[in-house]
């Protein structure tokens, strides 16, 4: 036992190059000679190189361990560990993701916003009301009492009424006619004329600022009750490609124009309109939208600034909305209906104007 | 906390060449540097603080050895490095304790580390071994062994430590511990 200790001391020593030269030799002599020595020589130079793995593997976990404890833990996880919070958690694990689609969302936006930018049309829509000079007549009168101080002059003369027209339309037998409520906004006194050129003095009884209707009641004495009207209110809405046409004042005769629905929403996808082909100038808002049958589908109500021969037509089944919000035993028994079948149905274009006219009338502002 | 740590994040460049000339200070500012983020990762994918330290800690083994060796070569961040590494030590725990490992939050790039890892786990066994065969041996024997060994204590200074009357008893002692340890280590 004794032995066995001093060997394993003098096998460390020499490995570890404690040895003197002589006894190195000497040990190197007796390691030739004897294999069980020589064994015990290599088995505890495998284990030094462990111990000495473990040695070095030792300290630097000791060292990690130091330094794990400089930091605060619990501070660090608790901002870490799964959030209650589903949302909150998506937004942790999906961070980037989220945000590349976010970049990526905006970029498209900007771009699909450039180009609808670059491409649009800036379109507006002009009420066909024939004298537009209003808009244009306040405009200078902004700049010219801007300008001048001289006011005086100036007022004076924008006092002078102008004139405006539209067309309506009638819907009653007892002198109820129906127009855009743009056409006579702002009006101190309105008259409507008919065909032959006969003037009655008409009030505005009832006005839809939301669907741009307005109702007009004759008041003229000299306004003998018209006999039954020959159109019908279409109830139903139109399809695309129907032919359409109306009846309006542009000028002091009747103008008729004809065209088609061409698409069933108006004014950036309005659906209170339909958008038809028909050319209209200043003069035809109010106008009837009728179809081949004698059907109202529509009032004439306005165009886009920058689309050639479109219209925009309100949908009648507003008018029976307007029409419902008068007092129903003011309109009479005679009046436009929606049920019965129009007299105009099965007649020529020419045979129906003929019919028609006497019941479009021309609408004459003054303010 | 966080903020301090990340002002403090060594590069990769300064990282190896500290860790290839002992460097302690960057040694400390590489573990600050990343623990956070493995801690994140173990503590959403069913782990807790321990464990954490423990994966992050064979982590920074794993490549504080690889570039001990030598043969170390920088083919990513660091920190994608020292992640995927703890994270494929981490997988392989959670399936040896037959935990769901099906749906892994990830939370920076992977990338291949097997190779690396499994040659750490052969060293590992090494050291495990050692390490279990030092509990076996019981003390004093191992605190005599660990200081000699690890400590690199002077058999003097043991021999004051222990109170061995002198130098020769201790070192008696320690041969004895140590033919008993080797007994127990090259035990297949």
């Amino acid at each position: 036992m004794r032995n066995d200790l001093e060997l394993d001391a003098i096998i460390e020593d020499y490995l570890l190059g404690k040895l003197n030269p002589q006894e190195t030799e000497a040990f190197e002599n007796l390691r030739r000679n004897d294999a069980a020595v020589d064994h015990k020589v290599v088995s505890h130079k495998f284990f030094l190189e462990s111990m000495e793995v473990f040695a070095a593997q030792s300290r630097l976990k000791e060292q990690l361990n130091n330094i794990h404890s400089e930091i605060d833990v619990e501070n660090l996880a608790s901002t870490l560990r799964p959030h209650p919070s589903k949302v909150v958690q998506l937004w942790r694990k999906h961070k980037s993701a989220i945000a590349v689609a976010a970049s990526f969302l905006v970029l498209s936006l900007v771009s699909v916003y450039s180009i609808q930018h670059n491409t649009k049309q800036e379109e507006r829509y002009s009420q066909m009301r024939s004298e537009l000079s209003r808009v244009r007549n306040s405009t200078k009168d902004l700049i010219r009492t801007i300008n001048s101080n001289t006011t005086a002059d100036a007022t004076t003369k924008n006092i002078k009424p102008g004139n405006y027209g539209g067309t309506g339309f009638a819907v009653s037998t007892n002198g109820y006619i129906l127009t855009n409520l743009h056409v006579i906004n702002g009006a101190d006194s309105l008259y409507v004329q008919n065909n032959k050129g006969e003037s009655y003095k008409v009030k505005a009884i009832y006005s839809d600022p939301q669907n741009d209707i307005a109702i007009l009641k004759i008041s003229d004495k000299n306004f003998n009750n018209l006999s039954s009207i020959p159109y019908t209110i279409k109830k139903s809405t139109s399809s695309i490609g129907e032919t359409v046409y109306t009846l309006g004042y542009p000028k002091d005769d009747a103008v008729l124009g004809e065209g088609y629905v061409s698409s069933k929403n108006g004014f950036i996808g309005d659906t209170t309109q339909y958008q038809v082909s028909i050319p209209v100038n200043p003069g035809n808002s109010g106008g009837p939208l009728l179809d081949n049958n004698g059907n109202l589908v529509g009032i004439i109500s306005g165009k886009p600034d920058q689309t050639e021969g479109a219209a925009f037509a309100i949908k009648s089944k507003y008018i029976l909305e307007a029409m419902r919000a008068i007092p129903q035993d003011s309109l009479g028994s005679n009046r436009i209906s929606s049920s019965k079948k129009s007299v105009l149905s099965g007649l020529k274009r020419t045979k129906q104007i003929e019919k028609l006219q006497d019941y479009v009338f021309m609408i004459k502002v003054y303010n | 906390m966080n903020n301090s740590l990340k002002s403090s994040v060594p590069t990769d460049r300064e990282v190896i060449l500290g860790i290839l000339n002992n460097s302690e200070d960057i040694l400390n500012k590489l573990y600050k540097a990343y623990y956070a983020m493995v801690l994140q990762f173990i503590l959403n994918n069913n782990g807790n603080e321990d464990d954490a330290k423990d994966v992050y800690q064979e982590g920074i083994i794993v490549l504080y050895n690889k570039i001990k060796e030598g043969n170390f070569e920088l083919s990513s961040k660091l920190k994608t490095y020292i992640y995927s590494v703890c994270r494929r030590i981490w997988l392989k725990k959670l399936s040896q304790n037959s935990k769901k490992a099906g749906n892994i939050t990830d939370y920076e790039d992977v990338f291949a580390v097997e190779e690396d890892v499994e040659h750490h786990e052969e060293k590992d066994a090494a050291f495990v071994k050692m390490q279990s065969a030092l509990d076996h041996l019981g003390e004093p024997c191992k605190t005599i062994i660990q200081d000699f060994y690890i400590h690199n204590l002077s058999m003097q200074d043991i021999c004051e430590k222990f109170g061995y009357t002198n130098t020769d008893n201790a070192k008696t002692q320690k041969y004895k511990c140590l033919q008993r340890l080797k007994k127990i280590f090259f035990q297949p």
